[in-house]
């Protein structure tokens, strides 16, 4: 007999480690909470991925498809644990979706529920929502992604376009101190497509630091020496209208010391990623530990990042902490293997 | 301007010649250079002449002007304005810097690359002071080559601010033409001809028979070599190389004034 393991959510680290647990015979439920599966990149429609542009259809889509072709992993979309009971060292789910609820034992779990997007609206400072020239770069993902790229205030490609690094992340203020980690990268990877296809808008990156780490790193070089992208030193502390309908970047100059009130087109805030209500739901539903940021704590952080503080439930991807598509699905098959052991151990 | 009526005195009672922006209760934190006061001044048929004229530049940054980085980029030494990430280690490498601190690498090309024309404005007297050691080019982890951004930074100084270069840097200029002159006439550098004369063009007569200079010239007296300079001629078949400089010269300066566009 096959071991059962339950997979919940379906984004690049969910749908990794449910490929894998096929690949090893098991049978895997996939419980996902939206209608398809992909994650946060299906949903907000990347296009090309860091760090080496490739279309984001050759990963997700190549997983997805990998899935959905399974014989032995059982999708079950618009869907949610309703209700999770331990049963020994098995765990009982009760699986509710548009079909009704159906209760599964299962040998063990993995946690894939990710990360959502910081609302940039919760700063008043940005005025996301108060202009409709400052966007977020999610939005400019779904902008690229289908191909329209222009001010939405008024259809038109923009001239000038401001970049706003560490929107919701490193701010008391909102209640984030940690970095996010992607939109540094997300950001220099945006503003260097910007300028191949529209080379007369020019660019510019407003920042504290820049943490394009590892070979991330390339990305932001090539921006700057092959595209022109200029980074100014400093955060925007607020950001009003503008004559000619711009909006105006305030901010200091930290390197001249000196403050500065410049009108863009249009602002991308790089907002950054945040645990979602979906962890502390997971959290208390499981049984397993929130940390001080609000996403999954994994038992340990260096030895095993991949394992909650309750043993047969298993953590993988950005439910843990922001991190990048290759280190989710890296750890979708950590988790995989983990769960796997488990299962085989107490058959 | 204004600092020039500053030791005028109050005499007699009569009122001093007016600084600028004297209605301004806290004047001592307003720079010089920002407040606007104009003669006569109509606004709407309302002549608002007297205090009401004083205006207040604000100092904060309006804009970026991308269109000078660009012509800083077009030229041959200034063509990786664009990698430059503001590290600061050509500052800190730097030769002048320790000796002016306004001498700047690092936030000169800032500057250029922003179009911060208003700030470079304020270097103009120290920003030729690099004097091309590149070790500044040899450190930069960019390979942006700081040191011949500094002669791109020259070039431009001369197009957009040719009063003051004109002014700030007359000693400068008639310095170099000094040095010129005497290696094209000569083929040489005599260091105490050139000295002497750039004493003489700073106003400084009275220093040069000073102590130093005098017992200089007693020293060189002594040990001969003041008659072996005057006895040093030129360079073998030095009319040959002297048309080459002058040549390249020539050219030098053609393609300066087309680089900057004057
Ligand atoms: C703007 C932006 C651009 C990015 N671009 C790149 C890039 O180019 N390259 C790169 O490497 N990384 C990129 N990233 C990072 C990348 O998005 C994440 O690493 C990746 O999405 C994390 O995958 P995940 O599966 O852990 O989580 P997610 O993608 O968030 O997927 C989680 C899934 O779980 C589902 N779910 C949540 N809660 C529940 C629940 N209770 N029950 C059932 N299902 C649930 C969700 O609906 C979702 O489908 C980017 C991030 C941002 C913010
Ligand atoms: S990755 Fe960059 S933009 Fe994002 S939080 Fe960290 S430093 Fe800020
Ligand atoms: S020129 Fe080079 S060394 Fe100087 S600040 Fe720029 S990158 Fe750093
Ligand atoms: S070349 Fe000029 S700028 Fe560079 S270190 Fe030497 S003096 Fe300084």
């Amino acid at each position: 007999m096959s071991e059962n393991i339950l997979v919940i959510g379906g984004g690049p680290a969910g749908l990794n480690a449910a490929v894998m647990l096929s690949e090893l015979g098991v049978n895997v439920t996939l419980v996902e909470r939206d209608s398809f599966l992909g994650g946060n990149p299906k949903k907000f429609k990347y296009k090309f991925l860091f760090p080496d542009m490739q279309p984001a259809d050759n990963v997700i889509g190549e997983l997805i498809k990998k899935t959905e072709s399974a014989d032995n992993i059982k999708v079950y979309y618009s869907s949610e644990v309703s209700d999770f009971k331990e049963n020994g060292k098995k765990f009982d789910a009760v699986i509710k979706s548009t079909s009704g609820s159906e209760t599964k034992t299962f040998d063990s779990v993995i946690v894939a529920t990710g990360f959502e997007h910081f609302d940039p609206a919760r700063d008043a400072k940005y005025s996301y929502q108060l202009f409709d020239d400052v966007i977020d770069i999610k939005d400019l993902e779904r902008m690229m992604g289908e191909n329209n790229f222009v001010r939405p205030s008024n259809g038109k490609p923009p001239k000038k376009v401001a970049f706003i690094l560490c929107v919701g992340s490193r701010d008391r203020h909102v209640g984030n101190q940690y970095c996010s980690r992607v939109c540094c990268t997300v950001s220099v990877k945006q503003a260097i497509e910007m300028r191949e296809h529209f080379p007369d808008c020019e660019a510019y990156i407003f920042y504290m630091d820049i943490r394009t780490y590892g070979f991330f790193e390339d990305l932001y070089w090539k921006a700057m020496e092959e595209h022109d992208v200029q980074i100014v030193k400093g955060r925007i502390a607020e950001i009003t209208s503008g004559p000619d309908n711009t909006v105006v970047c305030k901010g200091e100059d930290t390197l001249l010391r000196g403050p500065f009130e410049i009108p863009f087109d249009m602002v991308v805030l790089a907002s950054g990623m945040e645990g979602g209500s979906q962890s502390p739901e997971i959290s208390s539903k499981l049984g397993i530990e929130l940390d001080e940021h609000g996403f999954l704590k994994p038992e340990n952080v260096t030895l095993s990042p991949f394992k909650s503080n309750k043993p047969g439930v298993f953590l993988a991807g950005a439910c843990t902490g922001p991190k990048a598509i290759s280190d989710s699905i890296t750890e979708g098959a950590a988790a995989a293997m983990n769960a796997y052991t488990y299962a085989v151990k107490n058959r | 301007m204004a600092i020039e009526n500053h030791n005028t005195g109050n005499s007699g009672g009569v009122r001093p010649v007016v600084e600028k922006g004297e209605h301004i209760i806290a004047r001592h934190l307003i720079e010089d250079d920002n407040i606007k006061e104009e003669k006569n001044l109509v606004i709407d048929g309302v002549d608002v002449s007297g205090r009401w004229n004083t205006f207040i530049i604000s100092r904060v940054d309006s804009d970026f002007d991308r269109s000078f980085f660009e012509e800083i980029k077009k030229t041959v030494v200034g063509s990786r304005i664009n990698r430059c990430w503001q590290c600061g280690m050509c500052t800190a490498s730097c030769t002048v810097t320790p000796l002016y601190r306004r001498f700047n690498p690092r936030a000169f090309i800032y500057m250029m690359q922003l179009g911060n024309l208003k700030e470079l404005k304020k270097y103009i007297d120290v920003a030729w002071r690099c004097v091309g050691c590149y070790k500044c080019s040899q450190r930069c982890p960019k390979q942006v080559n700081p040191a011949e951004m500094m002669e791109a930074l020259a070039l431009v100084i001369k197009k957009y601010f040719p009063e003051e270069v004109k002014t700030k840097l007359k000693l400068d200029e008639e310095v170099k033409k000094i040095y010129e002159d005497m290696i094209i006439g000569h083929g040489r550098l005599d260091l105490a001809k050139l000295h002497t004369s750039a004493m003489q063009k700073s106003g400084k007569t009275k220093e040069l028979l000073g102590k130093i200079e005098r017992d200089a010239i007693f020293k060189m007296a002594k040990d001969g070599r003041a008659f072996s300079i005057l006895r040093l001629g030129k360079p073998h078949n030095w009319s040959r190389s002297k048309e080459a400089i002058e040549n390249y010269l020539h050219k030098l300066n053609t393609i300066e004034n087309g680089e900057a566009g004057v």
